[in-house]
């Protein structure tokens, strides 16, 4: 190439909508030839007509890169012209760029990258954004639980991938396969019940009160009885006697109304097998605790050996819980779905307690008494008030 | 080697073969075989059946349905889609509610060059499949490949009812195959494009291609796209649609004509109340922006959805 | 002096228009009664041109009708029932419900059935007519009605201009009956007469007296003759006025009272009653008879069609289209 000269790219133009190609058909300039003004240097045929390209400017033909009766894209680069560097200037033309190296020139297949790990953001997402975080179970999330009978608290153990940690199906299907790689045994449908009932229950705000108290007087009455009753009929009573005196606090609360029950049946719970049950005594504030021991002995006989009869479950305002069998101190059960209380008992134990009329340390029998309850109907003050009656109840039982 | 549009004038050719009651009109289509050779030495193969029309799309269209009460069936051509607005009236009022109201079939075929090439402009790149599919009584085509190009304005010709035939521009020069189909799918099955995993691209005509683009980039980066075809707008295969997303549990939709109402907004429609529970992220939708289709490829190049700008929704969507 | 098959016709198109008026003034008064579903339209003062229109054609010739033009259909074979079935939303009438009062027809007996936009109905029947060309009919006319407001559309521009380079056997016939609604003339044309566009279009030309059935029998003959023969399209202006509202909703206040007074003014069918008895062609107790006859004819079509069924909502399969497995599915 000669000093002060260019080259300029002689391009197939855009001949007409929907157009993508012409037949080189004439050309009338060869290698060498000087080109004046913009004249017409190919003769091109389309569908529909003839027609001529125009060079881009004045200049030589340097090259030619076509044959006669070939095809070119709209686009093509047909040949070279060989411009003045002012000619090219005064017309704002580009300096021809050398052409890129051929990508790819074996032909190869491409090897497949790993996927990229996509970045999740908050931030502009189609997830709508009340629905945001991780929290958010897709349409599709929710049928496919529904088919295998899981809920929320079933994916608890799921990190999830999608946007704002949200758990994908493709994330629940892994997650469903490698339990697979676990033992399985089937959860009786007791558990299943059992899973079901505390998990509607904990939809609620559930708190927990307690306080230690003294069972000298009872573990002497009960030495005294026969039959025996066992020490969670004396507090299944002593609530039954508090709340015949005020029931509010066995009270349901269903939007802004206080439903009250109509009779005092408190259940007690039993351990069975791979679950609880929970019989009732009916009527328990108007039956004096010598006339419940036999049925309370039957019903926990018939509880432990699952054969509780539907009549004598369910129904109950309120249930007792005595987890000192296993030598618990304090505990913070759940109460029934349906219910608002649980009164538990604990182990007793002998504690050192201080006797103002002895100025001594005396030994004393205690045992710790807890109510948990549901802190939409009843406040902390309620349940102490309560807790500080059984107790009182407690200490007199021979009037219960 | 056959194009699009060769594939078009070769349904043409065999419909006027076939059957008698078949002629063209329109402007250009006679000698000059058409604005874009879609009816090219028609006229002279069979003479007296392509016929010359003045300028006048209402009575184009108008003249059509009278001829068609008369038994003929004629396939009409609209120089291009945008200007058949002015036929529309005869189209949505005429052709679409004469069966309903009087029993008798109308069946006319009016073909539309649509679609968007560079440089085009506002008035010679509309995409107007929606508003046709929203009158009832017509029945909207859109043929995405060479092979439905063929077979399914050969079935227009056969149905009685009006047919819209969106034929894409773009298309007519730039896609080829190797022969005409010998059997076709009837109109009403959309086309599985491309069998994926990951998310399904639903769309028509042009974009079907720039889809199948878009799903051989993201294969490299791992992904598996699936590309469901409609074929026909309306009726619109629901029932494809629907087992592409149980199977992936993601949509986009795509289209190249505006986002108001469009086909993309009519798919998601179907999707979100009959396959709700399919879907693990909320639908995704890309049309083309909001303006009249700007006439500067630096403009146009954008105004559309390209495989780049799929690719991009894509990517957002997997990551939903 | 008119010949017995000329008196013949006379009274045969003086008979469909006294019909015509009979039936547009019981179902206007139907109307008002509340016993209408939609609008009512009436061509009162329109009849004798509308008459003449319909039995100038025969069997097998194509005409789309307008909204006026109860004789016209009655001449050309609509049956009375169709028109009282259509208005009272009989499920047996032509339109089985699904439009109704003058938006009715049937295609397949070269009856079109109008559609709302005025003009549109023009390139049908061109259509039509270029069909029965490729089939190598020869011999048919199909006829349009128009308004002279209609002829301000593109549709009617378009149709009468591919009508004309086709050279097809249409005839046009155009009502001027000075008012398309409250519009008058003077801010619908500004073209000294509605038949220089005839001109326009290279097409024959005709106008006509509206009110004066000899006249339009005549004209109308010679248009049709015209177009059978091969002439191209024929344009008729006929000018009348038109002696209702606009539709049976309407009082037509605006109408200049000074029009009423003049030629244009002239109620067609009391002209044409005037005739007859001048000609002797009948006498007052014939046109008596005649009316009753004819008050008769609509009462029994009237009862008939009261006591048939309402259209049922629960029995139309709500599909527009004749393909039936090309339907779109919805679930509703």
């Amino acid at each position: 190439m000669f000093p002060g000269f260019t080259r300029v790219p002689i391009v197939m133009p855009q001949l007409g909508e929907s157009i993508a190609e012409a037949t080189v058909v004439r050309i009338p300039y060869e290698v060498g030839a000087e080109i004046e003004g913009e004249a017409d240097v190919i003769e091109v045929e389309t569908n529909k007509a003839t027609m001529g390209v125009a060079a881009p400017c004045r200049g030589r033909i340097a090259e030619w890169l076509v044959e006669l009766q070939q095809s070119y894209p709209v686009g093509a680069t047909l040949g070279w012209l060989e411009v003045s560097e002012e000619e090219a200037a005064r017309l704002g033309i580009d300096v021809a760029t050398p052409a890129p190296a051929a990508d790819n020139p074996s032909g190869e297949p491409q090897k497949v990258a790993p996927r990229a790990t996509v970045q999740p953001t908050v931030r502009g997402l189609p997830v709508p954004a009340h629905a945001a975080g991780a929290s958010y179970l897709s349409p599709r999330l929710k049928a496919r639980m529904n088919e295998l009978g899981l809920h929320a608290a079933d994916l608890a153990g799921v990190a999830g991938s999608g946007a704002a940690g949200r758990v994908t199906v493709e994330d629940f299907e892994k997650f469903i396969t490698k339990l697979e790689e676990n033992k399985l045994s089937p959860a009786s449908s007791m558990r299943v019940a059992v899973a079901d009932a505390m998990r509607r229950s904990w939809s609620r705000p559930l708190a927990t009160v307690g306080m230690p108290v003294v069972i000298d007087t009872l573990l002497a009455h009960r030495k005294a009885s026969e039959p025996k009753p066992g020490p969670a009929l004396y507090a299944l009573r002593a609530l039954a006697i508090a709340l015949g005196e005020n029931s509010a606090p066995a009270g349901r609360l269903v939007g802004d109304k206080i439903v009250h029950p109509r009779a005092i049946d408190v259940g007690f719970a039993v351990e069975a097998e791979d679950g609880v049950l929970v019989p009732v005594l009916r009527d328990a504030d108007k039956t004096p605790l010598r006339e419940m021991v036999v049925r309370y002995n039957e019903l926990v006989e018939l509880a432990r050996q699952r054969r509780l009869p539907p009549a004598a479950q369910g129904g109950s305002i309120a249930t007792v819980t005595n987890f000192g069998t296993f030598g618990l101190q304090w505990a913070t059960p759940i109460p029934l779905p349906e219910q608002t209380l649980v009164l538990g008992l604990g182990a007793g134990r002998v504690v050192p307690s201080w006797d103002k009329t002895k100025s001594a340390f005396i030994p004393a029998t205690e045992a710790g008494l807890t109510l948990s309850f549901d802190h939409r109907v009843l406040d902390g003050g309620g349940a102490g008030r309560l807790l500080q009656r059984i107790s009182a109840l407690l200490q007199e039982p021979a009037t219960l | 080697m056959i194009t699009y549009l060769e594939a078009i004038r070769e349904a043409q050719a065999r419909a006027l073969a076939d059957d008698p009651r078949v002629y063209i009109y329109g402007q250009d289509v006679g000698n000059f075989g058409g604005a874009f050779k879609a009816t090219k030495g028609l006229a002279k193969e069979f003479p007296g059946r392509v016929i010359d029309s003045p300028l006048s799309e209402d009575a184009i269209v108008g003249s059509a349905i009278g001829a068609a009460i008369e038994g003929m069936r004629p396939i009409v051509e609209m120089q291009f889609a945008d200007f058949s607005t002015v036929a529309f009236n005869q189209i949505v009022n005429q052709a679409a509610t004469l069966n309903w109201r009087t029993n008798v079939p109308c069946p006319i075929t009016v073909r539309l060059p649509s679609g968007g090439t560079s440089g085009a402009g506002p008035f010679h790149s509309q995409s107007m499949e929606a508003l046709y599919a929203h009158y009832p009584g017509l029945i909207v085509m859109t043929p995405a490949t060479v092979e439905d190009a063929y077979s399914m304005l050969l079935e227009a010709v056969a149905i009685d009812d009006p047919v819209i035939f969106c034929e894409h521009k773009y298309l007519y020069y730039h896609l080829k195959a190797e022969a005409l189909p010998t059997e076709a799918v009837p109109t009403g099955k959309a086309r599985l494009a491309r069998a994926g995993r990951d998310a399904t691209i639903v769309t028509y005509s042009a974009m079907v291609h720039e889809s199948l683009a878009c799903a051989e980039e993201l294969a490299t980066e791992g992904w598996e796209i699936e590309v469901i075809d409609l074929r026909s707008i309306k009726p619109l295969d629901t029932d494809t649609v629907l087992a592409s997303v149980a199977r992936t549990g993601r949509l986009l939709a795509v289209g190249e004509a505006w986002p108001w109402g469009g086909v993309t907004a009519e798919v998601i429609a179907r999707v979100a109340t009959e396959g709700f529970s399919l879907l693990d992220a909320p639908p995704m939708r890309l049309n083309a922006k909001d303006t009249p289709v700007p006439y500067h490829p630096n403009l146009w190049g954008t105004h559309r959805p390209t495989a780049k700008t799929i690719a991009t929704a894509l990517r957002r969507l997997l990551a939903a | 002096m008119t010949s017995e098959p000329q008196q013949r016709f006379y009274i045969d198109a003086f008979r469909w228009m006294l019909l015509a008026r009979t039936v547009d003034e019981r179902i206007a008064s139907l109307y008002r009664a509340g016993k209408i579903q939609g609008g009512v339209f009436l061509g009162k003062g329109q009849e004798a041109l509308s008459a003449a229109t319909g039995i100038s054609l025969r069997k097998g010739d194509v005409f789309a009708p307008l909204i006026r033009d109860q004789a016209g259909r009655l001449a050309f074979g609509e049956s009375l029932l169709d028109c009282t079935r259509t208005y009272l939303g009989s499920r047996l009438g032509p339109m089985r419900g699904r439009d109704g009062n003058v938006h009715r027809g049937r295609p397949r007996e070269g009856l079109f059935a109008m559609i709302s936009h005025l003009g549109a109905m023009i390139p049908v029947v061109a259509g039509a007519l270029m069909a029965r060309k490729f089939r190598g009919l020869t011999g048919t006319v199909g006829a349009a009605s128009i308004g002279e407001g209609g002829t301000s559309t593109g549709a009617f521009h378009e149709a009468l201009n591919l009508a004309a380079v086709e050279k097809l056997p249409l005839v046009l016939v155009v009502a001027n009956n000075q008012y398309a609604y409250s519009t008058p003339n003077s801010r619908q044309f500004a073209c000294a007469d509605l038949i220089d566009k005839a001109i326009g279009y290279g097409v024959d030309g005709h106008s006509v007296d509206g009110t004066d059935l000899v006249a339009c029998l005549a004209v109308l003959g010679e248009a049709v003759a015209r177009a059978r023969a091969g002439h191209g399209p024929q344009l008729v202006v006929a000018s009348l006025l038109r002696l209702a509202g606009h539709g049976e909703h309407d009082d037509a206040g605006y109408v200049d009272p000074a029009l009423r007074e003049t030629a244009v003014g002239r109620d067609c069918l009391r002209v044409a009653e005037q005739h007859l008895l001048t000609e002797r062609w009948a006498d007052a107790a014939t046109l008596t008879r005649w009316r009753e006859e004819a008050a008769e004819q609509v009462e029994e079509a009237i009862a008939a069609t009261v006591r048939e069924p309402l259209p049922d909502p629960n029995q139309e399969d709500w599909c527009a289209l004749a393909s039936p497995h090309l339907r779109d599915g919805y679930t509703e």
